[in-house]
Protein backbone atom coordinates (compact mmCIF):
# COMPACT_ATOMS: atom_id res chain seq x y z
CA UNK A 1 0.00 0.00 0.00
CA UNK A 2 3.04 2.42 1.00
CA UNK A 3 4.50 1.66 -2.34
CA UNK A 4 1.11 2.79 -4.44
CA UNK A 5 1.07 5.75 -2.63
CA UNK A 6 4.33 6.93 -3.04
CA UNK A 7 3.87 6.21 -6.62
CA UNK A 8 0.96 8.12 -6.75
CA UNK A 9 2.50 11.49 -5.08
CA UNK A 10 5.41 10.89 -8.03
CA UNK A 11 2.36 10.97 -10.49
CA UNK A 12 0.54 13.58 -8.63
CA UNK A 13 3.99 15.77 -9.10
CA UNK A 14 4.64 14.93 -12.81
CA UNK A 15 1.10 15.67 -13.64
CA UNK A 16 1.72 19.05 -11.93
CA UNK A 17 4.67 20.05 -13.94
CA UNK A 18 2.65 18.97 -17.35
CA UNK A 19 -0.25 20.81 -16.27
CA UNK A 20 2.46 24.06 -15.40
CA UNK A 21 3.53 22.89 -19.32
CA UNK A 22 0.48 23.06 -20.72
CA UNK A 23 -0.61 26.52 -19.18
CA UNK A 24 2.62 28.16 -20.06
CA UNK A 25 1.99 26.80 -23.46
CA UNK A 26 -1.10 27.98 -23.36
CA UNK A 27 -0.75 31.33 -22.56
CA UNK A 28 1.45 31.42 -25.36
CA UNK A 29 -1.15 30.64 -27.95
CA UNK A 30 -3.12 33.52 -25.80
CA UNK A 31 -0.16 35.72 -27.05
CA UNK A 32 -0.83 34.86 -30.48
CA UNK A 33 -4.26 35.40 -30.33
CA UNK A 34 -4.06 38.90 -28.93
CA UNK A 35 -1.90 39.69 -32.29
CA UNK A 36 -4.07 38.33 -34.15
CA UNK A 37 -7.29 40.72 -32.78
CA UNK A 38 -4.83 43.64 -33.24
CA UNK A 39 -4.58 42.70 -36.32
CA UNK A 40 -8.44 42.18 -37.12
CA UNK A 41 -9.32 45.57 -35.41
CA UNK A 42 -6.88 47.18 -37.66
CA UNK A 43 -8.64 45.75 -40.80
CA UNK A 44 -12.28 46.95 -39.50
CA UNK A 45 -11.05 50.24 -38.74
CA UNK A 46 -10.26 50.87 -42.48
CA UNK A 47 -13.37 49.22 -43.43
CA UNK A 48 -15.34 51.07 -41.07
CA UNK A 49 -13.50 54.32 -42.24
CA UNK A 50 -14.60 52.78 -46.13
CA UNK A 51 -18.43 52.47 -45.33
CA UNK A 52 -18.45 55.64 -44.00
CA UNK A 53 -16.84 57.36 -46.78
CA UNK A 54 -19.24 55.48 -49.52
CA UNK A 55 -22.35 56.57 -47.51
CA UNK A 56 -21.17 60.32 -47.08
CA UNK A 57 -20.29 59.89 -50.98
CA UNK A 58 -23.67 57.72 -51.45
CA UNK A 59 -25.60 60.91 -49.35
CA UNK A 60 -24.31 63.48 -51.54
CA UNK A 61 -24.89 61.27 -54.83
CA UNK A 62 -28.93 61.22 -53.41
CA UNK A 63 -28.87 65.48 -52.88
CA UNK A 64 -27.55 65.39 -56.67
CA UNK A 65 -30.45 63.31 -57.83
CA UNK A 66 -32.90 65.11 -56.00
CA UNK A 67 -31.67 68.53 -57.61
CA UNK A 68 -31.61 66.85 -61.41
CA UNK A 69 -35.40 65.82 -60.67
CA UNK A 70 -36.50 69.28 -58.85
CA UNK A 71 -34.79 70.70 -62.63
CA UNK A 72 -37.29 68.48 -64.60
CA UNK A 73 -39.87 69.10 -62.38
CA UNK A 74 -39.45 72.82 -62.32
CA UNK A 75 -37.54 73.85 -65.16
CA UNK A 76 -37.31 72.96 -69.32
CA UNK A 77 -37.32 68.88 -69.16
CA UNK A 78 -35.45 69.35 -72.39
CA UNK A 79 -32.49 71.40 -71.06
CA UNK A 80 -31.94 69.37 -68.07
CA UNK A 81 -31.92 66.32 -70.28
CA UNK A 82 -28.90 67.99 -72.22
CA UNK A 83 -27.41 68.93 -69.30
CA UNK A 84 -27.69 65.48 -67.69
CA UNK A 85 -26.07 64.19 -71.24
CA UNK A 86 -23.08 66.94 -70.80
CA UNK A 87 -22.37 66.10 -67.12
CA UNK A 88 -22.05 62.52 -67.99
CA UNK A 89 -19.96 62.39 -71.19
CA UNK A 90 -18.11 64.65 -69.02
CA UNK A 91 -17.10 62.09 -66.18
CA UNK A 92 -16.78 59.15 -69.02
CA UNK A 93 -14.35 61.08 -70.57
CA UNK A 94 -16.42 61.93 -73.69
CA UNK A 95 -16.33 65.69 -73.58
CA UNK A 96 -13.41 68.20 -74.42
CA UNK A 97 -12.71 69.77 -71.49
CA UNK A 98 -10.53 73.03 -70.61
CA UNK A 99 -9.15 74.78 -67.55
CA UNK A 100 -6.64 75.22 -65.43
CA UNK A 101 -3.08 72.06 -65.47
CA UNK A 102 -0.46 71.04 -65.77
CA UNK A 103 1.46 70.17 -68.90
CA UNK A 104 4.56 67.38 -68.44
CA UNK A 105 7.00 66.22 -71.37
CA UNK A 106 8.91 63.43 -71.32
CA UNK A 107 11.44 62.95 -73.56
CA UNK A 108 14.29 60.00 -73.44
CA UNK A 109 17.49 61.09 -71.83
CA UNK A 110 20.23 61.56 -73.88
CA UNK A 111 24.14 61.69 -73.59
CA UNK A 112 27.25 62.33 -74.92
CA UNK A 113 28.72 59.26 -76.50
CA UNK A 114 32.74 58.69 -76.93
CA UNK A 115 32.53 59.89 -80.13
CA UNK A 116 30.57 63.27 -79.52
CA UNK A 117 27.65 62.11 -80.46
CA UNK A 118 24.51 61.90 -78.60
CA UNK A 119 23.27 58.62 -77.34
CA UNK A 120 20.01 57.09 -75.82
CA UNK A 121 20.87 56.64 -72.08
CA UNK A 122 17.18 55.24 -71.49
CA UNK A 123 14.18 54.84 -73.50
CA UNK A 124 10.45 55.93 -71.97
CA UNK A 125 8.54 52.84 -70.78
CA UNK A 126 5.11 52.03 -70.22
CA UNK A 127 5.12 52.10 -66.79
CA UNK A 128 6.91 55.44 -66.31
CA UNK A 129 3.95 56.55 -67.83
CA UNK A 130 1.57 54.88 -65.46
CA UNK A 131 3.36 55.84 -62.43
CA UNK A 132 2.53 59.67 -63.84
CA UNK A 133 -0.94 59.14 -64.59
CA UNK A 134 -1.23 57.22 -61.07
CA UNK A 135 0.40 60.64 -59.31
CA UNK A 136 -1.60 62.89 -61.14
CA UNK A 137 -4.69 61.27 -60.21
CA UNK A 138 -3.37 60.78 -56.47
CA UNK A 139 -2.99 64.31 -57.18
CA UNK A 140 -6.65 64.89 -57.52
CA UNK A 141 -6.89 65.30 -61.46
CA UNK A 142 -9.77 65.91 -63.45
CA UNK A 143 -8.99 64.98 -66.84
CA UNK A 144 -5.81 63.41 -68.57
CA UNK A 145 -4.51 62.97 -71.79
CA UNK A 146 -1.34 61.81 -72.88
CA UNK A 147 0.04 63.15 -76.96
CA UNK A 148 -3.65 63.79 -76.73
CA UNK A 149 -5.34 60.56 -76.14
CA UNK A 150 -7.76 60.92 -73.15
CA UNK A 151 -7.56 58.59 -69.94
CA UNK A 152 -10.57 57.00 -69.72
CA UNK A 153 -11.47 54.11 -67.45
CA UNK A 154 -10.33 51.11 -70.03
CA UNK A 155 -7.56 53.33 -70.96
CA UNK A 156 -4.50 50.45 -71.20
CA UNK A 157 -0.79 51.53 -71.67
CA UNK A 158 1.40 49.13 -73.06
CA UNK A 159 4.93 48.38 -74.73
CA UNK A 160 4.84 47.43 -78.52
CA UNK A 161 8.06 47.08 -80.00
CA UNK A 162 9.60 50.78 -79.78
CA UNK A 163 5.72 52.38 -79.51
CA UNK A 164 3.80 53.12 -76.61
CA UNK A 165 0.07 51.74 -77.12
CA UNK A 166 -2.42 54.78 -75.64
CA UNK A 167 -5.88 53.29 -76.23
CA UNK A 168 -5.11 50.79 -79.11
CA UNK A 169 -3.09 53.97 -80.93
CA UNK A 170 0.58 53.97 -81.22
CA UNK A 171 2.55 56.80 -80.02
CA UNK A 172 6.26 57.51 -79.78
CA UNK A 173 8.60 59.80 -77.84
CA UNK A 174 8.04 62.64 -76.95
CA UNK A 175 5.38 62.04 -74.60
CA UNK A 176 3.10 65.16 -73.34
CA UNK A 177 0.87 64.49 -70.33
CA UNK A 178 -1.79 67.06 -70.14
CA UNK A 179 -3.80 67.19 -67.06
CA UNK A 180 -6.06 69.80 -65.74
CA UNK A 181 -6.67 70.18 -61.88
CA UNK A 182 -5.50 72.31 -59.35
CA UNK A 183 -2.08 73.30 -60.60
CA UNK A 184 -0.32 73.93 -57.19
CA UNK A 185 -1.66 70.89 -56.17
CA UNK A 186 -0.72 68.61 -59.17
CA UNK A 187 2.90 70.61 -59.46
CA UNK A 188 3.25 69.84 -55.70
CA UNK A 189 2.38 66.22 -55.90
CA UNK A 190 4.93 65.67 -58.80
CA UNK A 191 7.62 67.82 -57.55
CA UNK A 192 7.93 66.12 -54.16
CA UNK A 193 11.31 64.50 -53.00
CA UNK A 194 12.02 61.28 -53.82
CA UNK A 195 8.32 60.76 -55.68
CA UNK A 196 7.62 59.56 -59.06
CA UNK A 197 9.18 62.71 -61.35
CA UNK A 198 12.43 62.70 -58.81
CA UNK A 199 13.02 59.03 -59.44
CA UNK A 200 12.16 59.01 -62.78
CA UNK A 201 14.21 62.37 -63.57
CA UNK A 202 17.55 60.52 -63.10
CA UNK A 203 16.85 58.40 -66.22
CA UNK A 204 14.36 60.43 -68.51
CA UNK A 205 13.93 64.01 -69.53
CA UNK A 206 11.30 65.29 -67.90
CA UNK A 207 9.98 68.63 -67.34
CA UNK A 208 6.59 70.26 -65.87
CA UNK A 209 4.88 73.72 -66.26
CA UNK A 210 1.73 74.99 -65.24
CA UNK A 211 -0.41 76.53 -67.42
CA UNK A 212 -4.00 78.29 -67.17
CA UNK A 213 -5.84 77.48 -69.76
CA UNK A 214 -5.46 73.52 -71.16
CA UNK A 215 -7.60 71.53 -73.68
CA UNK A 216 -8.01 67.99 -73.48
CA UNK A 217 -9.77 66.12 -75.85
CA UNK A 218 -12.46 63.72 -75.68
CA UNK A 219 -12.04 60.15 -76.47
CA UNK A 220 -12.06 59.00 -79.51
CA UNK A 221 -12.52 55.44 -79.63
CA UNK A 222 -15.64 53.37 -79.62
CA UNK A 223 -16.86 50.74 -76.61
CA UNK A 224 -18.43 47.72 -77.52
CA UNK A 225 -19.61 46.48 -74.22
CA UNK A 226 -19.63 42.59 -75.37
CA UNK A 227 -20.03 40.76 -72.03
CA UNK A 228 -20.43 43.82 -69.25
CA UNK A 229 -24.10 43.94 -68.82
CA UNK A 230 -25.69 46.99 -66.69
CA UNK A 231 -27.64 45.09 -63.48
CA UNK A 232 -30.53 47.02 -63.26
CA UNK A 233 -32.08 46.05 -66.80
CA UNK A 234 -32.16 42.69 -65.56
CA UNK A 235 -33.95 43.37 -62.57
CA UNK B 1 12.75 -0.16 -2.94
CA UNK B 2 13.41 0.07 -6.17
CA UNK B 3 10.57 0.96 -7.28
CA UNK B 4 10.20 4.26 -5.20
CA UNK B 5 13.86 4.96 -6.40
CA UNK B 6 12.80 4.71 -9.81
CA UNK B 7 9.92 6.91 -8.95
CA UNK B 8 12.10 9.35 -7.57
CA UNK B 9 14.42 9.41 -10.52
CA UNK B 10 11.54 9.66 -12.84
CA UNK B 11 9.79 12.84 -11.09
CA UNK B 12 13.28 14.43 -10.75
CA UNK B 13 13.79 13.45 -14.49
CA UNK B 14 10.12 15.26 -14.80
CA UNK B 15 10.53 18.31 -12.57
CA UNK B 16 13.41 19.31 -14.63
CA UNK B 17 11.93 18.98 -17.96
CA UNK B 18 9.15 20.72 -16.80
CA UNK B 19 11.43 23.35 -15.63
CA UNK B 20 13.53 24.03 -18.90
CA UNK B 21 10.36 23.78 -21.20
CA UNK B 22 8.76 26.57 -19.05
CA UNK B 23 11.81 28.30 -19.12
CA UNK B 24 12.35 27.90 -22.78
CA UNK B 25 9.04 29.41 -23.36
CA UNK B 26 9.05 32.16 -21.06
CA UNK B 27 13.01 33.08 -22.12
CA UNK B 28 12.44 36.55 -23.28
CA UNK B 29 10.48 37.72 -20.49
CA UNK B 30 11.88 35.94 -17.03
CA UNK B 31 8.93 36.59 -14.50
CA UNK B 32 9.33 36.14 -10.93
CA UNK B 33 7.32 36.91 -8.07
CA UNK B 34 5.98 40.46 -7.82
CA UNK B 35 7.64 41.85 -11.14
CA UNK B 36 4.96 39.64 -12.67
CA UNK B 37 2.15 41.49 -12.10
CA UNK B 38 3.67 44.42 -14.71
CA UNK B 39 5.11 41.87 -17.16
CA UNK B 40 4.43 42.31 -20.62
CA UNK B 41 2.07 39.17 -20.34
CA UNK B 42 -0.43 41.02 -17.86
CA UNK B 43 -0.43 43.89 -19.99
CA UNK B 44 -0.89 41.64 -23.41
CA UNK B 45 -3.56 40.05 -21.47
CA UNK B 46 -4.85 43.33 -20.58
CA UNK B 47 -4.61 45.10 -24.33
CA UNK B 48 -6.33 41.42 -25.48
CA UNK B 49 -9.93 41.62 -23.42
CA UNK B 50 -9.54 45.24 -24.73
CA UNK B 51 -9.37 44.54 -27.86
CA UNK B 52 -12.33 41.76 -28.06
CA UNK B 53 -14.48 44.14 -26.73
CA UNK B 54 -13.64 47.03 -28.85
CA UNK B 55 -13.66 43.72 -31.43
CA UNK B 56 -18.22 43.42 -30.39
CA UNK B 57 -18.17 47.46 -30.65
CA UNK B 58 -16.76 47.47 -34.30
CA UNK B 59 -18.51 44.71 -35.88
CA UNK B 60 -22.32 46.51 -34.31
CA UNK B 61 -20.44 49.49 -35.92
CA UNK B 62 -20.08 47.91 -39.28
CA UNK B 63 -23.62 46.26 -39.06
CA UNK B 64 -25.19 49.75 -38.57
CA UNK B 65 -23.09 51.53 -41.68
CA UNK B 66 -24.01 48.16 -44.52
CA UNK B 67 -27.31 48.52 -43.31
CA UNK B 68 -27.55 52.06 -43.78
CA UNK B 69 -25.82 51.84 -47.16
CA UNK B 70 -28.27 49.41 -48.39
CA UNK B 71 -31.25 51.94 -47.59
CA UNK B 72 -29.10 54.67 -49.11
CA UNK B 73 -28.13 52.51 -52.73
CA UNK B 74 -32.16 51.64 -52.86
CA UNK B 75 -33.09 55.56 -52.21
CA UNK B 76 -30.51 56.18 -55.36
CA UNK B 77 -32.33 53.10 -57.25
CA UNK B 78 -35.75 54.75 -56.31
CA UNK B 79 -34.47 58.26 -57.83
CA UNK B 80 -33.00 57.03 -60.59
CA UNK B 81 -36.20 55.98 -61.52
CA UNK B 82 -37.86 58.86 -60.99
CA UNK B 83 -34.87 60.16 -63.34
CA UNK B 84 -35.75 57.91 -65.84
CA UNK B 85 -39.19 58.32 -66.17
CA UNK B 86 -38.10 62.10 -66.78
CA UNK B 87 -35.28 61.54 -69.44
CA UNK B 88 -38.15 59.38 -71.05
CA UNK B 89 -40.60 62.20 -71.53
CA UNK B 90 -38.38 64.69 -72.31
CA UNK B 91 -36.48 62.57 -74.86
CA UNK B 92 -39.79 61.54 -76.53
CA UNK B 93 -40.52 65.28 -77.25
CA UNK B 94 -36.99 65.66 -79.23
CA UNK B 95 -35.90 64.90 -82.51
CA UNK B 96 -32.97 63.01 -81.83
CA UNK B 97 -34.60 62.01 -78.08
CA UNK B 98 -33.79 58.20 -78.44
CA UNK B 99 -30.27 58.80 -79.66
CA UNK B 100 -30.01 61.33 -76.50
CA UNK B 101 -30.82 58.06 -74.04
CA UNK B 102 -28.78 56.02 -76.07
CA UNK B 103 -25.32 58.26 -75.35
CA UNK B 104 -26.75 59.17 -71.70
CA UNK B 105 -26.94 54.79 -71.33
CA UNK B 106 -23.39 54.54 -73.09
CA UNK B 107 -21.74 57.22 -71.07
CA UNK B 108 -22.78 55.78 -67.58
CA UNK B 109 -21.13 52.54 -68.90
CA UNK B 110 -17.81 54.23 -69.36
CA UNK B 111 -17.90 56.44 -66.46
CA UNK B 112 -18.75 53.16 -64.15
CA UNK B 113 -21.39 54.77 -62.81
CA UNK B 114 -23.68 51.79 -63.30
CA UNK B 115 -23.79 47.99 -61.53
CA UNK B 116 -22.41 45.44 -63.97
CA UNK B 117 -22.33 42.02 -64.36
CA UNK B 118 -20.95 39.41 -66.95
CA UNK B 119 -18.41 36.88 -67.58
CA UNK B 120 -14.96 37.94 -66.26
CA UNK B 121 -12.06 36.47 -63.94
CA UNK B 122 -11.10 37.07 -60.22
CA UNK B 123 -7.63 37.24 -59.17
CA UNK B 124 -6.14 36.95 -55.81
CA UNK B 125 -2.86 38.96 -54.90
CA UNK B 126 -1.36 37.94 -51.68
CA UNK B 127 1.57 38.72 -49.69
CA UNK B 128 4.29 35.95 -49.44
CA UNK B 129 3.14 33.61 -46.44
CA UNK B 130 5.30 34.64 -43.80
CA UNK B 131 6.69 31.09 -42.72
CA UNK B 132 8.50 30.77 -46.43
CA UNK B 133 10.58 33.81 -45.85
CA UNK B 134 14.06 32.79 -44.54
CA UNK B 135 15.07 34.83 -41.07
CA UNK B 136 18.49 36.08 -42.74
CA UNK B 137 17.28 38.00 -45.60
CA UNK B 138 14.91 40.52 -43.90
CA UNK B 139 15.99 42.64 -46.34
CA UNK B 140 14.41 41.14 -49.23
CA UNK B 141 11.46 41.94 -47.99
CA UNK B 142 10.05 44.21 -50.26
CA UNK B 143 10.20 42.00 -53.28
CA UNK B 144 7.34 39.73 -50.95
CA UNK B 145 4.89 41.64 -50.37
CA UNK B 146 1.97 43.03 -52.79
CA UNK B 147 2.83 47.16 -53.71
CA UNK B 148 1.00 49.89 -55.26
CA UNK B 149 3.09 49.49 -58.28
CA UNK B 150 1.88 45.82 -58.58
CA UNK B 151 -2.15 46.74 -58.68
CA UNK B 152 -1.16 49.45 -61.45
CA UNK B 153 0.46 46.76 -63.89
CA UNK B 154 -2.36 43.67 -63.05
CA UNK B 155 -5.15 46.73 -63.84
CA UNK B 156 -3.63 48.07 -66.77
CA UNK B 157 -2.76 44.79 -68.06
CA UNK B 158 -6.57 43.89 -67.61
CA UNK B 159 -7.37 46.70 -69.69
CA UNK B 160 -5.07 45.51 -72.26
CA UNK B 161 -6.64 42.28 -72.45
CA UNK B 162 -10.02 43.80 -72.78
CA UNK B 163 -11.38 43.97 -69.71
CA UNK B 164 -15.02 46.15 -69.70
CA UNK B 165 -14.96 46.68 -65.89
CA UNK B 166 -12.41 45.99 -63.07
CA UNK B 167 -12.92 46.33 -59.05
CA UNK B 168 -10.39 46.05 -56.16
CA UNK B 169 -11.83 44.69 -53.11
CA UNK B 170 -15.28 46.05 -54.45
CA UNK B 171 -13.98 49.38 -55.58
CA UNK B 172 -14.67 50.27 -59.19
CA UNK B 173 -12.16 51.43 -60.63
CA UNK B 174 -12.46 54.10 -63.30
CA UNK B 175 -9.77 56.57 -65.59
CA UNK B 176 -9.27 58.79 -62.58
CA UNK B 177 -9.08 56.37 -59.98
CA UNK B 178 -5.61 56.31 -58.15
CA UNK B 179 -4.30 53.13 -56.37
CA UNK B 180 -1.16 54.45 -53.85
CA UNK B 181 0.32 52.90 -51.30
CA UNK B 182 -0.64 54.10 -47.50
CA UNK B 183 2.11 52.44 -44.97
CA UNK B 184 0.98 48.68 -45.05
CA UNK B 185 -2.07 49.34 -46.34
CA UNK B 186 -2.72 50.46 -50.07
CA UNK B 187 -4.89 53.03 -51.07
CA UNK B 188 -7.81 52.18 -53.86
CA UNK B 189 -10.11 54.83 -54.99
CA UNK B 190 -10.48 57.96 -52.45
CA UNK B 191 -9.99 57.31 -48.92
CA UNK B 192 -10.41 53.60 -49.46
CA UNK B 193 -7.67 51.81 -47.74
CA UNK B 194 -7.27 48.14 -48.01
CA UNK B 195 -4.25 45.59 -46.86
CA UNK B 196 -3.50 42.41 -48.58
CA UNK B 197 -5.09 39.57 -49.75
CA UNK B 198 -6.14 42.16 -52.94
CA UNK B 199 -9.59 40.51 -54.65
CA UNK B 200 -9.61 41.79 -58.04
CA UNK B 201 -12.80 41.26 -60.15
CA UNK B 202 -13.20 42.15 -64.23
CA UNK B 203 -15.61 41.70 -66.68
CA UNK B 204 -14.40 40.76 -70.32
CA UNK B 205 -13.26 37.42 -71.92
CA UNK B 206 -12.64 35.34 -69.20
CA UNK B 207 -10.06 33.46 -71.68
CA UNK B 208 -8.81 36.53 -73.18
CA UNK B 209 -8.14 37.76 -69.89
CA UNK B 210 -6.07 34.53 -68.43
CA UNK B 211 -4.30 34.08 -71.07
CA UNK B 212 -2.60 37.82 -71.08
CA UNK B 213 -1.04 37.08 -68.01
CA UNK B 214 0.58 33.91 -69.68
CA UNK B 215 2.90 36.45 -71.38
CA UNK B 216 6.54 36.33 -70.29
CA UNK B 217 6.59 39.63 -69.85
CA UNK B 218 3.61 39.82 -67.24
CA UNK B 219 3.62 40.69 -63.95
CA UNK B 220 2.31 37.54 -62.82
CA UNK B 221 5.81 36.19 -63.77
CA UNK B 222 7.45 38.27 -61.46
CA UNK B 223 5.20 38.32 -58.42
CA UNK B 224 5.71 34.36 -58.79
CA UNK B 225 9.09 34.10 -59.06
CA UNK B 226 9.30 36.18 -55.55
CA UNK B 227 6.73 33.63 -54.20
CA UNK B 228 3.62 35.98 -54.00
CA UNK B 229 0.26 34.48 -53.88
CA UNK B 230 -1.23 35.47 -57.64
CA UNK B 231 -4.31 33.00 -58.05
CA UNK B 232 -6.56 33.94 -61.32
CA UNK B 233 -9.53 32.11 -62.29
CA UNK B 234 -12.11 32.15 -64.88
CA UNK B 235 -15.99 33.03 -63.59
CA UNK B 236 -19.40 32.96 -65.42
CA UNK B 237 -20.75 35.66 -63.61
CA UNK B 238 -19.16 38.36 -61.89
CA UNK B 239 -20.84 41.60 -60.47
CA UNK B 240 -19.00 44.64 -60.26
CA UNK B 241 -20.58 47.41 -58.26
CA UNK B 242 -20.59 50.88 -59.67
CA UNK B 243 -18.49 53.57 -58.90
CA UNK B 244 -18.95 55.73 -55.44
CA UNK B 245 -17.58 58.69 -54.59
CA UNK B 246 -16.99 62.46 -55.54
CA UNK B 247 -17.14 63.30 -59.29
CA UNK B 248 -17.28 66.98 -59.11
CA UNK B 249 -15.39 69.00 -62.07
CA UNK B 250 -13.74 72.10 -59.89
CA UNK B 251 -11.46 73.44 -62.81
CA UNK B 252 -12.29 71.62 -66.08
CA UNK B 253 -15.30 72.95 -68.00
CA UNK B 254 -16.46 70.95 -71.00
CA UNK B 255 -16.42 72.40 -74.03
CA UNK B 256 -19.71 72.54 -75.71
CA UNK B 257 -19.83 71.83 -79.77
CA UNK B 258 -22.65 74.54 -80.11
CA UNK B 259 -20.89 77.42 -78.50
Amino acid sequence: MKKSTKGQYALTLVSLILGLMLATQFKNVQKVGGNVSVQRTQELTEYIKKLESDNENLLNQINEYKDIISSYENTSQDETLLNELIRTKSQAGLMSMEGPGVVITVDNLLISGWDGNQQVFQSVHYDDLLRLINELNAAGAEAIAINNERVISTTEIRNAGDYIVINTNRHSTPFEIKAIGNPDNLEAALKLLGGVVDNLSQILDISIKTEERITIPQYEGTINYRFAQPLQENS
Amino acid sequence: MKIKKDILILSFVGVLVGFFVIKAFDAENPQLGFSNMMSPHTWDRYFQERSIASIENYLNRTKDLEESKELLLEEIRELEKVISEHEETAAARLDRGEQIRQELHDSRMIAGMLDIEGPGVEIILDDRKRDTILENDTDMIGYYIVHDSDLLEVVNELRAAGAEAVAINGVRITGLSRISCGGPTINVGKEQRFAPPFIIHAVGDPEALTSYFQRNDSIYQTLIFWGLRFEIKQKEMIQIPRYIGDIEFRYAEPIREDE
